[in-house]
């Protein structure tokens, strides 16, 4: 004791006598003292000194902007968290979104964190600095200048931005030989010269589909992909939602292939491509038309007969269309009958100014250039190496001109082949204005600043002009000044950038003289296949083609993911002994190409399709060398349909990735996805089977003092265009596996569209997690991972998981997802485990490690959100508060999630529909999310009529 | 008394029927059985360095193929979102079926008073011990995150989490864990008067130790005696319904789901048949191979292949009956999913295995009506390791035809094995022969007490 006392004593003191033991002590304090402060970060971090305006930690941010696809615009609303846009959602005051929005919207934040976006300037191989790409450009722009522009060209996609047309016309002005060519690969050449041939002028018919009572479609898929299809989806549900047969919208339709207009119709017929004018000519002369018969089978016959007897009987509310596909003469004669019908169409001005059909100003540009007329190039947001059509030679062309400069958010195909290659902004990072196919003009806001070293097509039409550098800010605000005053130009572009639309931008209807009657002979069947091109419901026209989520999009039909195949008809399948994954050779003149098959009941006998968009060179670490390009193959004179092609078996066999294997079904499908006539609802005959109802049960009932959540589908409004799927994708962060383990049968899809045919008729069924009352995932799992919340939901607890999968072993529903690989953490296809490509997670739902099992969640991260909001109100929550990512994306709302505790609740009312049933109900498993049967509404006197 | 008087005299538990001449005395039973591992210059290893060798080759494989599913996931197999068991799960349950027979033979036929189980209980029972513990492994293996196995056990946590009582996982956990501990308990009591007989017979110093210190001091009092044979008995009471249990609740993890083929009732006595069949196949297996590596033809003889042929003979009609049992009641029960689960059986992905598999288990060992090939050491042989292979598929085909075949067709998909589903597989046999063989090394490889004893009824009057 004496001694210790004595130690400290001198440490007090400091005595230099230390002892062993107070010198242990001392080291010992250190360490202590060591361990116990605070360490360095191990990176640099810096905080917020000044909070950004309205930014608060952990709320998100929402802003109206527009998307491009093609050109037009589609209204959305952006989530913005802390900075980082990470999900797109429909803005409700748009025409074009209506609130919902379609894969490519859903998709374009992932793209917006591209590891593979293009950073700098390019050229000599070498990465370069945008003024030494000025100073290039500079000598050869006022030479060009000094010649009234002359040799100097621009080449862009669509465009039908006020303020970049407004550019492009002062351009114009101080240089008025400069030349401008436009060319979209989706073109829509036949359909504009259709209203040349028709009325005289150029113009767009916008079809009313909600004053529609009976549709017929001619190779013409309006629900279809594309930047219309959100709108008229909406109005063909809404109109078809009617359950009364005379008040509910009839479809007619007549393809070649497959499409989701075809697959909704109520009578679909299949027809080689070229034979859909005879089927023209047949209804033209059921109104009187005098054209000559076309011969047509009997089958077609029946059909042309009942949909005219039907239009004819609702003149003022039957609709006749035509598609892309389908040659100017047949779409003046959809016109002429439109006219005859007095058909709910209205017409406007076109919304893409230029006169010139795409095809041809591709091939000016190529005579320009073979001329010798082009000396300086500028390809603005365009790809013409991949996607132009093969026979124009537009590769040659570009190559032969001496000064060839790219802008676009990729090294693309056509950057590889240019003097410089530039960077552009991505849609979310600037300024910007886009009109609507119906004209409406939106504000493009930039949610981010650019991420890379990239300019805005207007700052690159401003440098072409050799302004003084305004901020495009300004030259937005400048081209929407004349729409204002000047004293209210602060609140009306306040309004305009919260509403998302600028207000009555929409064209005015015009008047268009009567339609002339083409002088139009009917064709015979071409000999030989004909092979028929589509845009690609996954990828579109493959501008998109590096992002996973759109590449692992099942596509509608074949849930064919990565890649495409060529579509043959059973019967030719059958004839050419050609099975699933056997590579074709296709010939056609000169041209070959190696495809594999995939065999499509439906299609017209002699036809094959294809879709474009894959066969990238250049894409990226995604999206290069996936599928095959058949942008070759097309011609500018016929870009969607090849004649007289030839088919051999290559010989080899190649592997089609597929999320759903197609079975021949013993009646399950009737049993899964009932189909039922409106007739039969209307009479009461019908009532969806509920085999048993709910069998009886020994477990107490749920809690009933609280909000149960139910999801209801409406499977008749489904069109299956995938928009729920990519959203739930965006909302959730679920990664994409890519092909290698698709192949293994992998996939991570929370939300996926099952796909059934019943009668030779596909339907599709929206499939996330029934959240079962009685849930055998739940008994099953030994660490009770997967449990019941009081409100109803089946939760999985991801860091409680062991993953033994016994829950989705005894799912019967197989609706859960495991991990095999660390997919989002550590595992990641491709190059997307990069820094910057986890800048898309939503920071509200956690991000899922190696060996968990997942499922639909009912995006309980939105129900917190609604929750919190209530109880700080001191409310409950609100009918409508909580909309999940599915729904909201549904361009037909054909997804409702609600409350069933609340007596007067939409999904109470939805679940005591007649039409109302759960799937696989009888297995006892009581699921909180239902459907309503599919319905569909036929021509009661189809094939009875007079042929 | 009166149940001997009732057997007729050759059918009666005798040296005569069980042992050949040269082995019918008592010193002659320890030669017999101890030479191999105390006399080493008299006997040679050479086939068992062989074996040792490829063992420890498939051995590797196997460790292998475990560390690399640590490593990278059980994605490296060839489960999917839709077959998301595979060969793990079927390795399991075949493993642990073929554990049946150690505790069956040494349990019932204990009980039951056939005393020719005495010379194949032993490594019976080792084989049980070691296809149980390989068996244990795989249900960890096959985690998804296999470093939390433990929340499976109740131990206490700030949490307060307890596992899920409902999960028949959790029943399983603590049916192959009693298991495990009892066959160890049980092999251990067993081999205590043997570990002193070879203590006894050391010639040299280090086994005397070794074995001395296994016998616990065994020194073969009368009193000793008693005691274990009470023990043995009351162990043996355990063993019975423990076997029972553990392979009932193996049904019930497939029996308590809502899946086609898998929710039967038939279930738990089916997978009991089942793993007496494996199992009693791997024993027969096993015998032939240490009645010729330690030339045991005079304690290992061909009535018992007769007898133990016999029982497989049964087993077979069983799994038989059961099959179609199955098949009877998806017919008669009505239900879409079943109907169309046996029609996709005979017909579907896997139908040329599921025909191998009936092959295997019912229609070849119907050979056994046979006596001439019930005595026929290679035709039991070979006839054993088909009904294995049988019996595997069957395991990997429960799994496979219900998870690919279920309730929504837009979900079936069907399972594609990997090349690491193949070396976990192999590798397992190869550390289980690994274990045996170092077994057969060490520890007396038929129970001489238990032989002696059988022998020496013979000679009293």
């Amino acid at each position: 004791m004496k001694a210790t006392r004595t130690t400290r004593h001198s440490l007090h003191g400091l005595d230099p006598a230390l002892d062993r033991r107070a010198a242990l002590k001392l080291f010992m304090t250190g360490v202590a003292a060591t361990l116990a402060s605070c360490g360095r970060p191990p990176e640099e971090v810096v905080p917020y000194v000044q909070m950004p305006e309205r930014e608060t930690p952990g709320l998100p941010l929402l802003f109206a902007s527009a998307l491009p696809l093609a050109g037009y615009g589609r209204g959305v609303i952006v989530t913005s968290v802390e900075g980082r846009p990470i999900k797109i959602e429909g803005n409700p005051r748009h025409p074009a979104s209506l609130g919902s929005t379609d894969v490519y919207g859903e998709a374009t934040v992932l793209s917006l964190y591209d590891p593979d976006r293009s950073k700098a300037p390019y050229s000599d191989n070498r990465t370069q600095s945008w003024s030494a790409f000025e100073a290039a450009l500079r000598p050869r722009l006022d030479r060009h200048r000094a010649k009234q522009g002359e040799g100097l060209a621009v080449l862009t996609g669509r465009i039908t931005s006020p303020s970049m047309l407004a550019q492009f016309e002062s351009l114009k002005r101080s240089m008025p030989q400069m030349k401008r060519y436009r060319y979209e690969p989706i073109d829509d050449d036949a359909i504009r010269n259709g209203t040349k041939l028709a009325f005289g002028r150029l113009a767009t018919a916008l079809p009313r589909f909600t004053d529609a009572r009976i549709v017929l479609t001619l190779d013409a898929d309006p629900i279809g992909a594309g930047p219309e299809q959100i709108r008229y989806a909406r109005q063909i549900a809404d109109a078809r939602r009617a359950q009364v047969p005379t008040n509910s919208l009839r479809l007619y339709s007549a393809e070649p292939d497959w499409s989701l207009t075809g697959a909704l119709a109520d009578h679909r017929v299949a027809l080689r491509p070229e034979l859909i004018r005879n089927l023209a000519i047949e209804v033209a002369r059921g109104l009187g038309a005098p054209l000559e018969q076309a011969t047509l089978p009997d089958e077609i016959r029946r059909f042309a007969a009942a949909a005219t007897a039907d239009i004819q009987a609702r003149r003022g509310a039957a609709l006749v269309m035509a598609g892309p596909r389908q040659p100017a003469e047949v779409h003046a004669l959809c016109h002429w009958i439109d006219a005859q019908l007095q058909a709910p169409v209205d017409f406007i001005a076109s919304v893409d100014p230029d006169a010139k059909s795409h095809n041809e100003s591709l091939r000016t540009f190529v005579s320009d250039v073979r001329g010798g007329h082009v000396e300086t190039l500028i390809i603005l947001d365009a790809n013409p190496l991949y996607n132009a059509p093969g026979s124009l030679g537009v590769g040659e062309a570009i190559r032969a001109v001496p000064f060839r400069a790219h802008f676009g958010g990729f090294r693309d195909e056509t950057a590889r082949h240019c003097t410089w290659h530039l960077p552009l902004t991505h849609a979310l990072e600037h300024w910007s204005d886009i009109r609507a196919f119906d004209g409406t003009a939106s504000i493009i806001q930039p949610l981010i600043l650019p991420l890379y070293d990239s300019r805005d097509p207007h700052q690159i039409l401003a440098m072409l002009e050799a302004e003084a550098r305004s901020p495009t800010l300004d030259i937005i605000r400048n081209q929407w000044k004349s729409a204002v005053s000047e004293k209210g130009l602060a609140d009306w572009w306040r309004q305009t950038l919260h509403d998302g639309v600028v207000a009555n931008s929409a064209f005015e209807k015009i008047s268009l003289p009567t339609a002339g009657l083409p002088s139009l002979a009917p064709v015979t069947a071409a000999e030989g296949f004909t092979l028929a091109l589509a845009s690609d419901p996954a990828v579109f026209d493959g501008g998109m083609a590096n992002n996973a989520w759109l590449q692992e999009c099942p596509k509608p039909f074949t849930s064919q993911v990565w890649g495409n195949a060529l579509h043959v008809a059973e019967s030719d399948a059958r004839a050419l002994g050609v099975r699933d994954g056997d590579v074709l050779q296709l010939r056609h003149g000169e041209a070959t190409l190696e495809m594999p098959a995939l065999i499509s009941k439906g299609q017209a006998a002699g036809v094959l399709s294809t879709t474009l968009g894959y066969g990238r060179t250049d894409a990226g670490t995604i999206g290069t060398g996936i599928g095959v390009d058949v942008y070759p193959w097309r011609n500018a004179d016929s870009p969607w349909l090849i004649d007289h092609v030839t088919i051999t078996r290559a010989g080899h066999r190649a592997e089609l990735l597929q999320t759903q294997h197609f079975f021949d079904l013993e009646g399950e499908a009737e049993q899964l996805q009932p189909r039922l006539t409106l007739a039969d609802l209307v009479g009461g005959k019908f009532q969806v089977e509920r085999p048993g109802g709910n069998p009886p049960t020994l477990y107490p009932p749920s809690h009933d003092d609280t909000y149960k959540w139910a999801m209801s589908i409406d499977a008749s409004a489904c069109i299956g265009c995938n928009a729920c799927v990519v959203a739930c994708q965006a909302e959730n962060n679920i990664p994409v596996v890519g092909p290698d383990e698709i192949a293994m049968g992998r996939d991570m899809h929370w939300m996926r569209i099952d796909h059934y045919v019943v009668d030779a008729r596909p339907g599709f069924s929206p499939t996330p997690c029934m959240h079962c009352e009685h849930a055998p995932c739940e008994p099953v799992c030994p660490v009770a991972a997967s449990i019941h919340d009081s409100e109803g939901l089946n939760v999985q607890v991801y860091n409680r998981c062991v993953g033994t999968r016994f829950c989705e072993s005894n799912c019967p529903y197989k609706v859960r997802r495991f991990n095999f690989a660390g997919y989002a953490d550590g595992q990641e296809y491709g190059n997307l485990g990069e820094d910057i490509a986890k800048a898309v997670f939503n920071p509200n739902v956690s991000v899922r490690g190696r060996g968990v099992m997942e499922k639909c969640t009912y995006c309980v991260q939105r129900i917190s959100v609604a929750r919190r909001a209530a109880e700080r109100e001191g409310r409950v929550i609100r009918e409508g508060e909580v909309v999940t990512a599915c729904q909201a994306a549904c361009p037909t709302q054909a997804i409702h999630f609600g409350d069933m505790s609340d007596p007067h609740s939409r999904i109470n009312a939805l679940r005591a529909d007649p039409r109302s049933y759960s799937l696989l109900g009888e297995l006892g498993t009581r699921p909180r999310t239902t459907y309503l049967a599919r319905l569909q509404n036929p021509n009661p006197d189809y094939g009875k009529a007079r042929t | 008394m009166t149940m001997a008087l009732t057997i007729p005299a050759e059918r009666t538990a005798g040296p005569e029927r069980w042992t050949l001449p040269e082995a019918r005395s008592l010193e002659a039973v320890n030669a017999i059985v101890a030479a191999p591992l105390l006399e080493r210059s008299s006997w040679s290893w050479r086939a068992w360095w062989i074996g040792l060798c490829v063992s420890l080759a498939a051995t590797m494989a196997f460790l292998v193929t475990v560390f690399l599913v640590f490593d990278r996931g059980i994605g490296i197999w060839g489960v999917n979102s839709t077959v998301v068991w595979g060969f793990a799960i079927a390795d399991y349950v075949w493993w642990i079926g073929i554990g049946n027979a150690g505790t069956l033979i040494s349990s019932m036929l204990l009980l039951m008073r056939q005393s020719w189980r005495a010379s194949t209980n032993r490594f019976a029972e080792a084989m049980t011990l070691f296809a149980a513990t390989i068996a244990g492994i795989f249900p960890i293996v096959h985690l998804g995150r296999p470093i939390y196995f433990y929340w499976l056990t109740p131990y206490p946590n700030t949490m307060h989490l307890w596992p899920q009582w409902r999960s028949a996982l959790i029943w399983d956990f603590w049916a192959i864990l009693s298991y495990i501990l009892f066959s160890i308990l049980f092999w251990y009591v067993g081999l205590i008067p043997d570990f002193a007989t070879m203590r006894d017979r050391a010639q040299t110093r280090a086994p005397a130790i070794f074995y001395g210190a296994l016998a616990l001091g065994w020194c073969g009092s009368s009193r000793q005696w008693h005691v274990y044979e009470k023990l043995h008995l009351a162990l043996a009471c355990l063993g019975v319904p423990l076997v029972v249990s553990l392979h009932s609740v193996v049904g019930m993890d497939f029996a308590a789901s809502l899946m086609p083929g898998w929710q039967e009732t038939i279930f738990p006595p089916y997978f009991v048949v089942g793993a007496m069949y494996s199992g009693f196949a791997m024993v027969l297996c096993l015998a032939a191979l240490v009645r010729w590596g330690f030339r045991m033809q005079g304690l290992i003889t061909t009535a018992h292949f007769d007898v133990m042929a016999k029982v497989m003979l049964a087993a077979s009609i069983i799994m038989g009956l059961s099959y179609a049992t199955e098949w009877f009641n998806a017919w008669y029960g009505g239900q879409h999913a079943d109907r169309s689960l046996v029609a996709f059986e005979f017909a579907g992905h896997y139908a040329p295995m599921f025909w191998a598999l009936l092959l295997c288990n019912v229609v070849i060992p119907q050979a056994f009506w046979s006596s001439a090939i019930r005595s026929n050491v290679i035709a039991v042989f070979v006839i054993s390791v088909i009904i294995n292979i049988g019996m595997w598929l069957e395991r990997i085909l429960i799994i496979w035809n219900t998870l690919s075949h279920d309730y929504l067709p837009s979900a079936w998909r069907m399972f594609l094995p990997t090349v690491w589903d193949w070396l976990l597989t192999f590798g397992s046999l190869g550390l289980f022969a690994l274990m045996f063989l170092l077994f057969v090394r060490i520890i007396p490889v038929v129970s001489m007490h238990e032989v002696r004893k059988l022998v020496a009824e013979g000679q009293s009057p």
